[in-house]
Protein backbone atom coordinates (compact mmCIF):
# COMPACT_ATOMS: atom_id res chain seq x y z
CA UNK A 1 0.00 0.00 0.00
CA UNK A 2 1.15 3.54 -0.60
CA UNK A 3 0.91 6.47 1.77
CA UNK A 4 -1.41 9.15 0.48
CA UNK A 5 -2.85 12.28 1.97
CA UNK A 6 -4.84 11.90 5.16
CA UNK A 7 -4.87 8.12 4.88
CA UNK A 8 -2.06 5.97 6.27
CA UNK A 9 -2.28 3.47 3.43
CA UNK A 10 -4.07 3.45 0.11
CA UNK A 11 -4.38 0.69 -2.44
CA UNK A 12 -6.37 0.93 -5.66
CA UNK A 13 -6.38 -1.79 -8.27
CA UNK A 14 -8.36 -2.48 -11.40
CA UNK A 15 -8.57 -6.19 -12.13
CA UNK A 16 -10.12 -8.45 -14.73
CA UNK A 17 -13.37 -10.02 -13.57
CA UNK A 18 -11.98 -13.51 -12.98
CA UNK A 19 -11.33 -15.60 -9.87
CA UNK A 20 -7.70 -15.92 -10.98
CA UNK A 21 -7.27 -12.14 -11.00
CA UNK A 22 -8.81 -12.01 -7.52
CA UNK A 23 -6.17 -14.46 -6.27
CA UNK A 24 -3.41 -12.40 -7.89
CA UNK A 25 -4.83 -9.36 -6.10
CA UNK A 26 -4.59 -11.15 -2.76
CA UNK A 27 -0.94 -12.02 -3.33
CA UNK A 28 -0.33 -8.28 -3.51
CA UNK A 29 -2.77 -7.63 -0.66
CA UNK A 30 -0.75 -9.88 1.65
CA UNK A 31 2.58 -8.51 0.50
CA UNK A 32 1.51 -4.90 0.95
CA UNK A 33 -0.59 -5.28 4.08
CA UNK A 34 2.33 -6.02 6.40
CA UNK A 35 2.08 -2.46 7.68
CA UNK A 36 -1.53 -3.09 8.71
CA UNK A 37 -0.85 -6.25 10.67
CA UNK A 38 -0.53 -4.64 14.06
CA UNK A 39 -3.64 -2.54 13.67
CA UNK A 40 -6.22 -4.64 11.90
CA UNK A 41 -7.46 -8.18 11.88
CA UNK A 42 -6.28 -9.29 8.46
CA UNK A 43 -8.67 -12.26 8.42
CA UNK A 44 -11.67 -9.97 8.72
CA UNK A 45 -10.27 -7.45 6.24
CA UNK A 46 -9.53 -10.19 3.70
CA UNK A 47 -12.93 -11.83 4.20
CA UNK A 48 -14.76 -8.56 3.53
CA UNK A 49 -12.69 -7.79 0.43
CA UNK A 50 -13.06 -11.36 -0.83
CA UNK A 51 -16.83 -11.36 -0.52
CA UNK A 52 -17.18 -7.97 -2.20
CA UNK A 53 -14.85 -8.99 -5.04
CA UNK A 54 -16.59 -12.35 -5.44
CA UNK A 55 -19.94 -10.60 -5.84
CA UNK A 56 -18.48 -8.13 -8.33
CA UNK A 57 -16.79 -10.86 -10.39
CA UNK A 58 -19.50 -13.53 -10.36
CA UNK A 59 -22.73 -11.55 -10.18
CA UNK A 60 -21.74 -8.09 -11.38
CA UNK A 61 -19.54 -9.19 -14.27
CA UNK A 62 -20.57 -12.76 -15.06
CA UNK A 63 -16.88 -13.69 -14.66
CA UNK A 64 -16.27 -12.01 -18.04
CA UNK A 65 -12.50 -11.35 -18.30
CA UNK A 66 -13.17 -8.40 -20.65
CA UNK A 67 -14.83 -6.57 -17.76
CA UNK A 68 -12.99 -4.75 -15.01
CA UNK A 69 -13.56 -4.65 -11.28
CA UNK A 70 -12.21 -1.76 -9.21
CA UNK A 71 -11.07 -2.17 -5.62
CA UNK A 72 -10.02 0.59 -3.24
CA UNK A 73 -8.62 0.07 0.26
CA UNK A 74 -7.91 3.02 2.52
CA UNK A 75 -6.62 2.65 6.06
CA UNK A 76 -6.54 5.45 8.59
CA UNK A 77 -5.69 4.52 12.15
CA UNK A 78 -7.77 1.41 12.81
CA UNK A 79 -10.47 2.31 10.30
CA UNK A 80 -10.40 0.48 6.98
CA UNK A 81 -12.51 1.71 4.10
CA UNK A 82 -13.18 -0.82 1.35
CA UNK A 83 -14.88 0.01 -1.94
CA UNK A 84 -15.54 -2.40 -4.81
CA UNK A 85 -17.20 -1.46 -8.10
CA UNK A 86 -18.07 -3.42 -11.22
CA UNK A 87 -19.35 -2.57 -14.71
CA UNK A 88 -22.53 -4.59 -14.35
CA UNK A 89 -26.18 -3.66 -14.20
CA UNK A 90 -26.17 -3.75 -10.42
CA UNK A 91 -28.74 -5.55 -8.32
CA UNK A 92 -31.60 -4.86 -5.95
CA UNK A 93 -29.56 -4.86 -2.78
CA UNK A 94 -32.55 -3.80 -0.70
CA UNK A 95 -34.46 -6.94 -1.69
CA UNK A 96 -31.36 -9.11 -1.30
CA UNK A 97 -30.77 -7.69 2.17
CA UNK A 98 -34.31 -8.56 3.19
CA UNK A 99 -33.92 -12.26 2.52
CA UNK A 100 -31.21 -14.40 4.07
CA UNK A 101 -29.97 -17.84 3.10
CA UNK A 102 -31.44 -20.79 4.94
CA UNK A 103 -29.01 -22.65 7.17
CA UNK A 104 -28.64 -25.48 4.66
CA UNK A 105 -28.71 -23.45 1.45
CA UNK A 106 -25.52 -23.84 -0.54
CA UNK A 107 -25.26 -20.18 -1.58
CA UNK A 108 -26.43 -16.71 -0.65
CA UNK A 109 -24.20 -15.92 2.33
CA UNK A 110 -21.95 -13.28 0.79
CA UNK A 111 -24.09 -10.31 1.78
CA UNK A 112 -24.75 -11.73 5.23
CA UNK A 113 -20.99 -11.90 5.79
CA UNK A 114 -20.55 -8.28 4.67
CA UNK A 115 -23.24 -7.05 7.05
CA UNK A 116 -21.97 -9.20 9.90
CA UNK A 117 -18.30 -8.28 9.66
CA UNK A 118 -18.39 -4.63 8.53
CA UNK A 119 -19.45 -1.79 10.79
CA UNK A 120 -21.08 -0.03 7.88
CA UNK A 121 -22.16 -1.28 4.44
CA UNK A 122 -23.49 1.03 1.73
CA UNK A 123 -24.48 0.37 -1.86
CA UNK A 124 -25.00 2.98 -4.53
CA UNK A 125 -28.57 3.07 -5.77
CA UNK A 126 -27.81 0.94 -8.85
CA UNK A 127 -26.07 -1.69 -6.77
CA UNK A 128 -22.76 -1.96 -8.62
CA UNK A 129 -20.66 -0.16 -6.00
CA UNK A 130 -20.33 -1.27 -2.40
CA UNK A 131 -18.52 0.76 0.23
CA UNK A 132 -17.74 -0.67 3.64
CA UNK A 133 -16.15 0.64 6.80
CA UNK A 134 -14.46 -1.67 9.24
CA UNK A 135 -13.40 -0.22 12.58
CA UNK A 136 -10.92 -2.58 14.16
CA UNK A 137 -11.21 -1.04 17.61
CA UNK A 138 -14.96 -1.60 17.84
CA UNK A 139 -17.13 -4.65 18.01
CA UNK A 140 -19.19 -5.27 14.90
CA UNK A 141 -22.24 -3.04 15.08
CA UNK A 142 -23.75 -2.54 11.68
CA UNK A 143 -24.94 0.97 10.88
CA UNK A 144 -27.84 0.94 8.42
CA UNK A 145 -28.79 4.56 8.87
CA UNK A 146 -27.40 5.80 5.56
CA UNK A 147 -27.64 2.78 3.32
CA UNK A 148 -28.01 3.64 -0.33
CA UNK A 149 -27.66 7.38 0.09
CA UNK B 1 -3.16 -31.72 -3.83
CA UNK B 2 -5.94 -32.57 -1.44
CA UNK B 3 -5.00 -35.44 0.89
CA UNK B 4 -7.59 -38.15 1.52
CA UNK B 5 -7.12 -40.89 4.12
CA UNK B 6 -9.62 -43.74 3.96
CA UNK B 7 -10.39 -46.43 6.52
CA UNK B 8 -13.45 -48.61 6.00
CA UNK B 9 -16.42 -46.24 5.76
CA UNK B 10 -14.46 -43.32 7.16
CA UNK B 11 -12.48 -40.72 5.25
CA UNK B 12 -10.42 -37.75 6.38
CA UNK B 13 -9.94 -34.97 3.84
CA UNK B 14 -7.20 -32.40 4.21
CA UNK B 15 -7.67 -29.73 1.52
CA UNK B 16 -4.59 -28.46 -0.29
CA UNK B 17 -3.37 -24.90 0.04
CA UNK B 18 -4.47 -22.50 2.73
CA UNK B 19 -7.81 -21.29 1.35
CA UNK B 20 -11.18 -22.72 0.38
CA UNK B 21 -12.43 -19.97 -1.89
CA UNK B 22 -13.90 -19.58 -5.36
CA UNK B 23 -10.57 -20.18 -7.12
CA UNK B 24 -9.73 -23.37 -5.21
CA UNK B 25 -13.24 -24.79 -5.08
CA UNK B 26 -13.41 -26.90 -8.29
CA UNK B 27 -10.75 -29.44 -7.23
CA UNK B 28 -12.15 -29.84 -3.73
CA UNK B 29 -15.69 -30.12 -5.03
CA UNK B 30 -14.68 -33.04 -7.27
CA UNK B 31 -12.88 -34.73 -4.38
CA UNK B 32 -15.93 -34.40 -2.13
CA UNK B 33 -18.22 -35.72 -4.86
CA UNK B 34 -16.00 -38.76 -5.37
CA UNK B 35 -15.80 -39.52 -1.65
CA UNK B 36 -19.53 -39.23 -1.10
CA UNK B 37 -20.08 -41.42 -4.17
CA UNK B 38 -17.74 -44.08 -2.80
CA UNK B 39 -20.11 -44.73 0.07
CA UNK B 40 -18.14 -43.09 2.87
CA UNK B 41 -20.44 -42.66 5.85
CA UNK B 42 -18.17 -40.83 8.26
CA UNK B 43 -16.47 -37.87 6.61
CA UNK B 44 -14.01 -35.63 8.43
CA UNK B 45 -12.72 -32.40 6.87
CA UNK B 46 -9.46 -31.35 8.50
CA UNK B 47 -8.91 -27.59 8.19
CA UNK B 48 -5.60 -27.49 10.06
CA UNK B 49 -3.83 -25.93 7.06
CA UNK B 50 -6.65 -23.59 6.07
CA UNK B 51 -6.63 -19.93 7.07
CA UNK B 52 -9.50 -18.62 4.88
CA UNK B 53 -12.90 -19.95 3.82
CA UNK B 54 -15.25 -17.63 1.94
CA UNK B 55 -18.98 -17.93 1.32
CA UNK B 56 -18.45 -20.24 -1.66
CA UNK B 57 -16.32 -22.52 0.54
CA UNK B 58 -19.01 -22.50 3.20
CA UNK B 59 -21.46 -23.44 0.46
CA UNK B 60 -19.33 -26.46 -0.43
CA UNK B 61 -19.15 -27.62 3.19
CA UNK B 62 -22.93 -27.36 3.49
CA UNK B 63 -23.50 -29.09 0.15
CA UNK B 64 -21.27 -31.92 1.38
CA UNK B 65 -23.22 -32.11 4.63
CA UNK B 66 -26.51 -32.22 2.70
CA UNK B 67 -25.21 -35.09 0.56
CA UNK B 68 -23.93 -37.02 3.57
CA UNK B 69 -27.20 -36.54 5.42
CA UNK B 70 -29.22 -37.87 2.49
CA UNK B 71 -27.10 -41.01 2.57
CA UNK B 72 -27.37 -41.40 6.32
CA UNK B 73 -23.77 -40.38 6.89
CA UNK B 74 -22.04 -37.86 9.13
CA UNK B 75 -19.81 -34.88 8.51
CA UNK B 76 -17.38 -33.30 10.97
CA UNK B 77 -15.17 -30.26 10.40
CA UNK B 78 -12.08 -30.31 12.64
CA UNK B 79 -9.05 -28.16 13.40
CA UNK B 80 -10.65 -24.90 12.30
CA UNK B 81 -8.83 -21.73 13.37
CA UNK B 82 -10.54 -19.49 15.90
CA UNK B 83 -11.46 -17.04 13.15
CA UNK B 84 -12.99 -19.77 11.01
CA UNK B 85 -14.84 -21.19 14.02
CA UNK B 86 -16.38 -17.81 14.68
CA UNK B 87 -17.34 -17.46 11.01
CA UNK B 88 -18.89 -20.95 10.88
CA UNK B 89 -20.82 -20.37 14.09
CA UNK B 90 -22.10 -17.04 12.84
CA UNK B 91 -23.40 -18.93 9.80
CA UNK B 92 -25.06 -21.45 12.16
CA UNK B 93 -23.18 -24.41 10.70
CA UNK B 94 -22.49 -25.84 14.17
CA UNK B 95 -26.21 -26.35 14.67
CA UNK B 96 -26.18 -29.00 11.95
CA UNK B 97 -22.82 -30.75 12.12
CA UNK B 98 -19.77 -30.88 14.32
CA UNK B 99 -17.41 -27.95 13.88
CA UNK B 100 -14.40 -27.89 16.19
CA UNK B 101 -11.19 -25.92 16.52
CA UNK B 102 -7.53 -26.72 16.78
Amino acid sequence: MTHAGRFDCVLHRSLAATVEAVEEFFVEFHRRSQAMMERVNCFEAELLVREALANAVAHGSGADPRKQVQCWLRLRGKRLLIAVADEGEGFDWRAARAKSAGDLDCSGRGLEILYRYANQVRFNDRGNLVTMIKDFDKRNCHDTSNEGK
Amino acid sequence: MTQVTRENNRAVVQPSGDTIVAATLPELRLTMRDIVGEGVRDLVIDLSGIRMVDSSGIGLLIATYNSMRKLGGRLAVVNASNELLELFRSMRMHQHFSVTGN
